[in-house]
C-alpha cells in the first residue's frame, strides 16, 4: 500500500474513532465509592486488609488506610489504578495535589481536592 | 531456488478492515448495551501503539529481512510456493508463534516487548492493535530461522505471519461469547483469548495460541474460560499512564532499573533480564507461580480446578 494512503487511513481512522468515543461519553472518568475503591485496592493487593476509605469530593480518588500502610486509588479513565504511598512525593497544585511515584509506568497523578481535603489528605499521606 | 518472491503486506492492507470492524464492534456494544467496553484514552493509546508498531516495522524491518535473506542464501532447501507449501508454512509458523508467545510471557527480555499488548484494562478490537514497538530488540526473529532453513522463502514466512496476526484481530472481543464446539476445540477463539488476557491468578500464563488452540492442549497450557470467574483484564500491576512512550518502554526501563542496582551479582543482574517476569533477587516480588500459590492459600477450594493444576 502506498505510504501516503496508509498514513491517511491511520490518521483518519484514529481521528474518527477518537471523536466518536468522546462524543458518546466514553471519556468520562469513573466515580468511586467506599465499596468500589476498596475493591479496586484488593484487585491490586488481594492480601491486604482495608481499615478505612476516604473518598475525594469529586469521587475520582480515594485514600485508604490498609494493613500495609496508606494507599491511593484513582480513576484512570473508566478504570482504576492503585498504589501504596510509602514511596511518593507530594506537590500542591491549584486544583489540589500532585502525587509523584518513582515509577516509569505510573509517574504521577493529579488529584482535584477542596482546600480542606488538600490539608487533610496531605497530613494523612505524609504524616510528619 | 526462488530468489525473488513477493507477497502483499497483508497487515497494511487490512488497516481499512480494522477501522471498520472497530466501528462495527463499538456500534454493536452501544446498541446492545453489552459485549464489551470502550474508553477514549485507552482506545487511542491502543491505536497509536498499533500505528507505531507498523512504523517500527517499516523502519527496523530491514534488520529481520536481512537476517532471513542471509539464511535463505545459506540453505540448499527450497520448498517452493505451492498451496501445500503455503499451508504447511502457515501451520508451522503458528507453532513458532505459540513458542515465541510462551517465551514472551516467561522470559522478561521478551516480555518487555510483549507487555504493552496486555497493558489495557479493556478488551476490545482496539486492544488487538496495541502491539509492540520493540519486537526487533527482543530477538524473537531468531525463532523464525528454522522455517527459512528448512526451505520456506522469507517472503512466504512473513506473509503467513501477517495472516496469523490478522486472524488474531477478531478474537479480541467480548461481543462474541462462544463459537461452535468443534471450532472452540481446534481454533483460537475470543473465549480462549479472553482467558489469555486475564490478570486473575487462574488465568495467568495460559492460552498462548495464535490460530490453533491445539498447541496449548498439546503442551499443557490450555485453560478454558470459566463461567464462574469473569476475566479481569490488564496487568498484575496496572499502568498509571496512557502515554504511548511509557506503555512501549516501561518494562525496558524496569529491566534497566532492576539490573543496574548496586550490590547485585552478575547472575542476579542476568536474572532480572531473562528470568520470568516478577523475579526479584530478594524475593520481594511475585511471579505468576507465586501469585497462583498465594491465591490457593486464600482459596484452597480452587486447587485442582482449571488454571490451578
Amino acid at each position: 500500500m502506498p505510504l501516503e494512503i496508509l498514513l491517511a487511513l491511520v490518521i483518519g481512522g484514529i481521528g474518527v474513532i477518537t471523536l466518536l468515543l468522546h462524543m458518546t461519553g466514553r471519556s468520562e472518568r469513573t466515580n468511586l465509592s467506599d465499596d468500589t475503591a476498596g475493591l479496586a485496592w484488593l484487585r491490586q493487593f488481594p492480601e491486604d486488609d482495608i481499615h478505612q476509605v476516604l473518598i475525594s469530593q469529586d469521587r475520582h480518588a480515594a485514600l485508604l488506610r490498609t494493613s500495609q500502610g496508606m494507599g491511593l486509588v484513582w480513576a484512570f479513565g473508566a478504570d482504576t489504578v492503585a498504589r501504596p504511598l510509602a514511596d511518593c512525593s507530594l506537590k500542591e497544585t491549584a486544583a489540589g495535589l500532585q502525587v509523584s511515584f518513582y515509577e516509569f509506568a505510573a509517574p504521577a497523578t493529579r488529584l482535584t481536592l477542596t482546600e480542606t481535603e488538600r490539608t487533610d489528605w496531605r497530613l494523612l499521606m505524609k504524616p510528619a | 531456488m526462488t530468489d525473488t518472491l513477493s507477497y502483499p503486506d497483508v497487515t497494511q492492507w487490512a488497516v481499512p478492515f480494522f477501522i471498520l470492524a472497530i466501528l462495527g464492534e463499538f456500534a454493536w456494544i452501544a446498541i446492545k448495551g453489552r459485549g464489551g467496553r470502550y474508553e477514549t484514552r485507552d482506545a487511542v493509546t491502543s491505536l497509536i501503539m498499533g500505528a507505531g508498531s507498523v512504523a517500527s516495522g517499516i523502519v527496523l524491518g530491514f534488520l529481520a529481512w536481512g537476517f532471513f535473506t542471509w539464511l535463505w542464501a545459506l540453505t540448499p532447501l527450497d520448498l517452493g510456493t505451492s498451496l501445500a507449501a503455503i499451508i504447511i508454512c502457515f501451520v508451522l509458523d503458528d507453532l513458532r508463534y505459540y513458542w515465541v508467545h510462551r517465551f514472551g510471557h516467561r522470559i522478561r527480555w521478551v516480555w518487555a516487548s510483549h507487555v504493552n499488548h496486555h497493558s489495557s484494562q479493556h478488551y476490545n478490537l482496539t486492544t488487538a492493535l496495541r502491539q509492540t514497538w520493540t519486537g526487533t530488540f527482543s530477538l524473537v526473529m531468531l525463532i523464525r530461522a528454522p522455517l527459512v532453513l528448512i526451505g520456506f522463502h522469507p517472503a512466504l514466512v512473513l506473509f503467513v505471519s501477517g495472516i496469523n496476526l490478522i486472524y488474531q484481530f477478531w478474537i479480541h472481543t467480548e461481543a462474541i461469547g462462544k463459537m461452535p464446539r468443534w471450532f472452540e476445540a481446534v481454533m483460537n477463539t475470543p473465549s480462549h483469548h479472553r482467558v489469555h488476557h486475564g490478570r486473575n491468578a487462574r488465568y495467568l500464563d495460559c492460552n498462548y495460541a495464535g490460530v490453533f488452540i491445539i498447541w496449548d492442549k498439546m503442551f499443557g497450557t490450555f485453560v478454558p474460560e470459566q463461567d464462574s470467574e469473569a476475566v479481569d483484564y490488564g496487568l498484575v500491576h496496572n499502568l498509571g499512564s496512557f502515554n504511548p512512550l511509557r506503555v512501549a518502554f516501561h518494562e525496558w526501563a524496569g529491566i534497566w532499573k532492576d539490573a543496574s542496582q548496586s550490590g547485585l551479582t552478575l547472575r542476579q543482574r542476568l536474572a532480572y533480564m531473562v528470568a520470568p517476569p516478577g523475579y526479584s533477587h530478594d524475593g520481594s516480588r511475585d511471579t505468576s507461580q507465586s501469585l497462583k500459590e498465594k491465591h490457593l492459600a486464600r482459596h484452597p477450594e480452587d486447587a485442582g480446578t482449571p488454571g490451578f493444576n
